[in-house]
């Protein structure tokens, strides 16, 4: 859709070809650009269709209305197209009650689904209490509405998801993560949006993770943890009400996921026996960190052995084509591994040669999704041939966290560019200590039965 | 003795601000396609190659003297403006009259 308005921009009339499930997208974006007048003509070409038939079935329907794009003189409006009335921002929204807010808010479209606390002035000046950067500070413009990312939009957001202020520092790391994202196929710009459903995963190291209680042990991925939960939840009411992403608009997930919810955890680190991922990344292990990858598909298995050699091949087994691979090791399996000499990048350089399929399944696929920059389709590898699946070690990350068992979990999906933009150091403010001591106790406390 | 339903909450705006975009007009059209040369610009979506064939194909038959220049744009999410090929893309933009893009989704 950039492209058609680029055209537009160089002086040459263009005509646009979506299909017609994506006609709000296509407005969206073009409206986004400043030129809601490009012509789009909806055809009902199936996205991704491979049919001839199918294909030249939505082309015959639609072929007159594209010869009208591309010859019909202007309309009076597509002449001067009007500068449409946006509604003027006011920081006071409403006001009512808890139910009243509730249901202002989600007919706005500002939530999740789930009921959000409401912003009082009171609630977010509380939560800006965790952050010493002033409330108008803008950091950036986030995609895909460009919309301003100040202290004090997070902090609303923030207090919506149930956060608490000492969150604060993670949110605004997490919301740099995502301004700083490439541009591009392999950043926040095509993951937050695009019909493969990816959603965030942040995982946080570092002191910070015990200073807020965040979950990396028995049920890491389960509800029932405050930061777990609200961290991540607030970061996608950011992406929902600063960047403007909404579904089916925007956010075109074809399927959805529901780890959009949230998907926040921290790596065991007293528990592993490797250095841990911001390490990796070049941090001091002191150092606090949030790192984004955007998975789409999350599984786990059942290794049939103990051993380094079960372990690895039965996370091999379970590796399907994708972008990004992360590997979730609970502390006892990661330990086993290590015990037999396993570092991180051997286990890395382990499953990349050893996690092999046929030439002709990549080939099939688009080269740019198997694995960028592969030149398998224009090769002259044969197709029966066993081929690496994954390029370079440097798409697989390995963590560790979850609890006793024997279970390991995959996320797979997307993320950066190695290389790219995908951690970012969490600041503190001087009084974090304070602060850490007023929020830590909030733990839930289980009554025996 | 107070419920939620007494209690009013003056609340703020979760939704960000943003700058206004200059909005521009799209252009002009020909009012025939007569011995025109048509710009087929193909993005990366696997049914854009195949329905901008179909589209050449039809065109060609009902308008016999109308030529067809193609670009692709090969980097998936990319805008061809970001590109290092961006002035292949303007250089190739001089040469046709109008653009029929493909494909969004």
């Amino acid at each position: 859709m950039y492209d058609a308005v680029s055209i537009e921009d160089r002086q040459k009339p263009a005509v646009m070809l979506a299909n017609y499930g994506f006609a709000n997208d296509a407005e969206s974006a073009s409206r986004s650009k400043g030129m809601p007048g490009l012509r789009v003509i909806p055809t009902k070409v199936p996205c991704e269709s491979t049919v001839k038939a199918d294909i030249e079935a939505g082309v015959d329907e639609a072929l007159n209305d594209v010869i009208t794009a591309l010859t019909k003189p202007l309309t009076t409006e597509e002449k001067s197209p009007k500068v449409e009335k946006t509604e003027k921002p006011v920081r006071i929204i409403f006001k009512g009650n808890l139910e009243e807010v509730n249901r202002f808010f989600y007919r706005r479209g500002w939530t999740d689904g789930l009921p959000i606390i409401p912003p009082t002035e009171e609630a977010v000046v509380e939560m800006l209490t965790g952050t010493e950067l002033p409330a108008d500070h803008l950091l950036g413009k986030l995609q895909s509405r460009l919309g301003k990312a100040t202290i004090e939009k997070i902090a609303i957001n923030a207090v919506m998801a149930g956060a608490l202020p000492t969150y604060m520092p993670v949110l605004i790391a997490g919301t740099i993560n995502l301004l700083e994202s490439e541009q591009g196929f392999m950043g926040y710009t095509t993951f937050g949006f695009s019909t493969g459903s990816w959603a965030p995963f942040w995982v946080i190291n570092g002191p910070i993770r015990n200073q807020l209680n965040i979950n990396n042990g028995s049920g890491v991925f389960s509800p029932g943890n405050i930061a777990n939960a609200t961290i991540g939840r607030a970061m996608g009411l950011i992406i929902k009400n600063i960047g403007g992403v909404r579904k089916g608009i925007e956010d075109m997930g074809v399927m959805g996921n529901p780890m959009k919810y949230t998907m926040v955890i921290a790596e065991n680190e007293e528990e592993s026996p490797w250095e841990p991922l911001h390490v990796e990344h070049g941090f001091k292990k002191e150092d606090s960190t949030i790192s984004l990858s955007f998975p789409q598909t999350f599984l786990q298995h059942y290794p049939p052995g103990s051993d380094a050699a079960s372990i690895l091949q039965s996370v091999i087994d379970n590796i399907p084509r994708s972008m990004r691979y992360i590997i979730v090791f609970n502390p006892a399996t990661a330990r086993s591994i290590a015990r037999e000499g396993y570092t991180k990048e051997k286990i890395k350089k382990y499953i990349t040669e050893k996690k092999l399929v046929p030439a002709a399944q990549l080939r099939a696929q688009s080269n740019a999704i198997v694995t960028p920059g592969s030149k398998l389709q224009q090769s002259s590898v044969d197709d029966a041939e066993m081929v690496p699946l994954i390029k370079d070690p440097r798409f697989i990350r390995v963590i560790v966290g979850g609890g006793p068992g024997a279970f390991v979990a995959h996320l797979i999906g997307g993320g950066a560019t190695p290389g790219k933009k995908e951690i970012q150091k969490i600041e503190l403010p001087k009084n974090w200590d304070k602060l850490v001591a007023k929020y830590k106790n909030l733990v839930p406390v289980y009554t025996k039965y | 003795m107070s419920s939620n339903t007494d209690i009013a909450y003056e609340v703020l705006s979760p939704w960000a601000e943003a700058d206004p975009v200059p909005i521009r007009a799209i252009n002009a059209r020909i009012s025939d396609l007569s011995g025109k040369k048509l710009g087929l610009f193909c993005n990366t979506k696997r049914v854009a190659e195949p329905t901008l064939k179909v589209i050449e194909n039809r065109l060609k038959k009902k308008y016999t003297s109308v030529t067809f220049s193609w670009f692709y744009n090969t980097v998936p999410n990319e805008a061809i403006m970001e590109q290092p090929r961006k002035d292949e893309f303007e250089n190739w933009l001089k040469g046709v009259d109008e653009v029929i893009a493909a494909y969004g989704d």
